[in-house]
């Protein structure tokens, strides 16, 4: 197994509010290697936007508290970066896409120089002057195993930076790099949108150019937050389409955050579930699907609507998710879990290991009675 | 800059630098040319515009005139038509076409001490609420964007908004009178007192618009692309923070001319023998029944300012804003040059 890109370890957050301590991460471990789609699925407030937005350290802080754990980015420890280094990890090194297209893009700006921005961002990192973290890795030299389809834009030499010279020239050297990314993301008409403001583009047009814009800085790490979940369902169809495309083309590692299963089973190479802020399943996106290993994934799958089911009501979850303020002792989802025993509800609960009865080496789960789970309903 | 130095510079990049400046010009044309466009399409702007060049025009040819003519002629020629303390025979004159706005009290020509005034008052309204935009408005810019507590940030963000917090505790004018009171009579001592007084609003106005700004979706995107935080609050933030601060700014100078004038009237601003508007409403107030001229010309000339600023002020925000300047742009194009242009796209 190659290095980790990303090594997360026994990470837990906190919110501190005046309603109490909740705890949105808890003892939460992860890798990504390189070249792969991790996909991280689970119910609103599971605690999966808390974790994208830890991982580059957007996270507010108060009210949010890391109490412990390290996350290690190609082998640095980013809880531990000084608060003036981190926009150096950000962009180039870890890059997101939010969850809000609408208000992402700065309204005052045209899309020209919202894109410019990002591309000198990294043109300064690439050519020396300004600072970086890591050493580029250009050509990712992770393949995913097929045949690499390079975008045009990536087969750009990095154009040295022009210094001193008015903005005109800056401009126009921007221009054919920023016209290539709107084109990777498939722009009709880039020309003409370069010079519109974010109110005239549709959502779907402004997570195109948030995609781009996150692309274009090549990060080793893509955050992707429910980056089709504010738009409709054509649209996210469309987007869906495109980010998958892009997979062969960018080769980059991506983290791809949905409360949708379709959506990960679609985009995504492993699969991690999360259950009030635990990891409580991790393993091959297939093996997990077609053979899980804990039973809230189990029951989860089996309360996705079928479309040619006609024989009474959807198997929903019964009860509800536990409020991250009184998690219960032991295993969380024990209240709920239809397999649960005494042993359940103590602490400390079920670590996330190899499950019983997976065919996979890689295949968690976080239960005492794993090899029982094929057994429900 | 090109055409200073040309000969310390290679071939080629003089010709870069050529096309650069070329660049540059056709963006300063294209931007003027907008500019047009936008004050044809909304009228009100236009007018306000046209006042404020007015009023700017006049209130140099103000100062420069006599200066001129004193180093070119020897002798000074002002540019009213009487000399503003002039007291004369011809008291308590109306209008006429000797006096446009009549005579006071003393005889003194109404015209003229408008005019005069002109450049002092400009002066007061801009520079005054000009310091406090920027003072207060760089402090509030701080204070709202590291206010991290336990940062030095935090710390600095604390002490700014304590200390502008002592300052409005007082209500404003009663510490301008008693900074005013203390440094004496005359001009200088009164436009210090406002300064003073004035800039602790805008900390506040601007560290709220910071407030709410800086949680927006697009300073954390702006953020995660890995733009630093310096970039962000002078790029990202302060760009939004510009329609509430201009806006709010053109409205103030009224405000200002008015407190001015309230501290010449408790007779520690302006001396009298120094023609200022709000000290000559005060002055004038006892006649409004009997030479209403008086008074009304000195309010009328405040009225005009400010107005001319508010409209002013209204129209730059609609620049500003991406949102309208992009239609009153589209409004501004004539429809025949629209269908010029779709028939061009056409062919």
């Amino acid at each position: 197994m190659a290095e980790a890109l990303l090594d997360i370890r026994g990470l837990s957050i906190d919110y501190e509010v005046g309603a109490g301590v909740f705890h949105a991460i808890s003892d939460l471990s992860l890798q990504i290697t390189p070249g792969r789609v991790l996909g991280i699925v689970g119910e609103t407030g599971s605690g999966k936007s808390t974790l994208a937005h830890a991982i580059p350290r957007l996270l507010q802080e108060p009210p949010a508290r890391v109490r412990s754990g390290r996350i290690l980015f190609r082998g640095v420890d980013v809880l531990e970066l000084p608060r003036w280094k981190l926009p150096l990890l950000r962009g180039t090194g870890i890059g997101m896409i939010f969850q809000e297209p609408i208000n992402s893009l700065n309204p005052a700006y045209r899309i020209f120089d919202q894109v410019a921005e990002a591309v000198a961002v990294r043109k300064l990192r690439d050519s020396g002057q300004t600072p970086t973290l890591f050493q580029a890795v250009e050509p990712h030299d992770y393949s995913r195993g097929k045949p690499v389809k390079t975008g045009p834009a990536l087969l750009h030499a990095a154009i040295p930076h022009l210094p001193g010279i008015g903005t005109g020239a800056r401009r126009e050297a921007l221009r054919t790099e920023v016209l290539d990314y709107l084109k990777l993301v498939r722009i009709n008409d880039p020309e003409t949108i370069l010079d519109l403001y974010p109110h005239e583009l549709s959502g779907g047009m402004r997570q195109r150019v948030m995609i781009a814009i996150a692309l274009s800085e090549k990060p080793a790490l893509l955050i992707a937050d429910e980056p089709t979940s504010a738009l409709d369902i054509t649209i996210q169809a469309q987007v869906l389409t495109l980010m998958k495309e892009l997979l062969e083309e960018v080769r980059t590692s991506i983290l791809f955050i949905s409360h949708d299963l379709g959506v990960i089973a679609e985009m995504a190479d492993d699969v991690g579930v999360l259950y009030a802020g635990h990891l409580v399943e991790f393993g091959p996106v297939e093996d997990v699907y077609t053979n899980p290993r804990h039973p809230y994934t189990k029951l989860l799958l089996r309360s996705v609507p079928n479309r040619y089911k006609t024989d009474g009501p959807l198997p929903a979850l019964t009860g509800s998710v536990p409020s991250l303020a009184k998690i219960p002792p032991g295993c969380p989802f024990h209240p709920r879990c239809p397999l649960a025993r005494e042993i359940c509800s103590q602490d400390p609960g079920p670590v996330l290991e190899r499950a019983k009865g997976a065919s996979a080496s890689t295949h968690l789960s976080a239960c005492y009675f794993s090899e029982e789970v094929a057994t429900i309903g | 800059m090109t055409e200073t130095a040309p000969q310390t510079r290679n071939s080629s990049s003089r010709a870069e630098a050529t096309r650069v400046s070329k660049a540059e010009a056709s963006a300063l044309r294209d931007f003027l040319r907008g500019l047009l466009r936008v004050l044809r399409a909304n009228p009100l702007t236009f007018v306000g515009f046209i006042l404020v060049l007015i009023l700017s025009v006049l209130a140099l040819l103000v100062v420069l005139v006599p200066v001129v003519t004193q180093l070119l002629l020897g002798h000074t020629i002002l540019l009213t038509p009487f000399d503003p303390n002039e007291l004369t025979t011809d008291y308590g004159q109306p209008p006429s076409t000797s006096h446009f706005f009549g005579t006071d009290n003393l005889g003194g020509d109404i015209f003229s001490r408008i005019l005069t005034a002109l450049p002092l008052d400009l002066a007061i309204g801009f520079g005054i609420t000009g310091f406090a935009l920027l003072v207060g408005g760089g402090l509030g810019l701080v204070a709202g964007f590291w206010d991290k507590p336990g940062t030095i940030g935090g710390v600095v963000s604390l002490v700014i908004l304590r200390v502008t917090d002592v300052f409005l505790a007082f209500p404003s004018l009663v510490l301008a009178l008693a900074i005013a009171a203390s440094l004496g009579r005359g001009t200088g001592p009164a436009m210090l007192a406002v300064l003073v007084t004035w800039w602790p609003y805008y900390v506040r106005l601007t560290r709220g618009e910071v407030l709410a700004v800086k949680h927006q979706p697009y300073v954390m995107a702006a953020r995660a692309a890995g733009v630093s935080e310096v970039r962000i609050l002078f790029r990202h933030v302060l760009r939004n923070l510009l329609e509430p601060l201009l806006v709010y700014y053109t409205l103030d100078i009224g405000t200002v001319l008015v407190t001015f004038s309230t501290i010449s009237f408790v007779g520690i601003g302006v001396p009298l023998s120094v023609p200022e508007w709000g000290s000559m409403v005060e002055l004038y107030r006892r006649f409004l029944q009997t030479q209403p001229w008086t008074v009304l010309s000195a309010g009328g000339a405040i009225f005009v300012t400010v107005l001319a600023f508010s409209l002013f002020g209204d129209g730059l925000r609609d620049i500003l804003d991406p949102r309208s300047r992009r239609a009153l742009v589209q409004a501004a194009i004539p429809s025949t040059l629209m269908a010029k242009a779709a028939a061009a796209a056409e062919a």
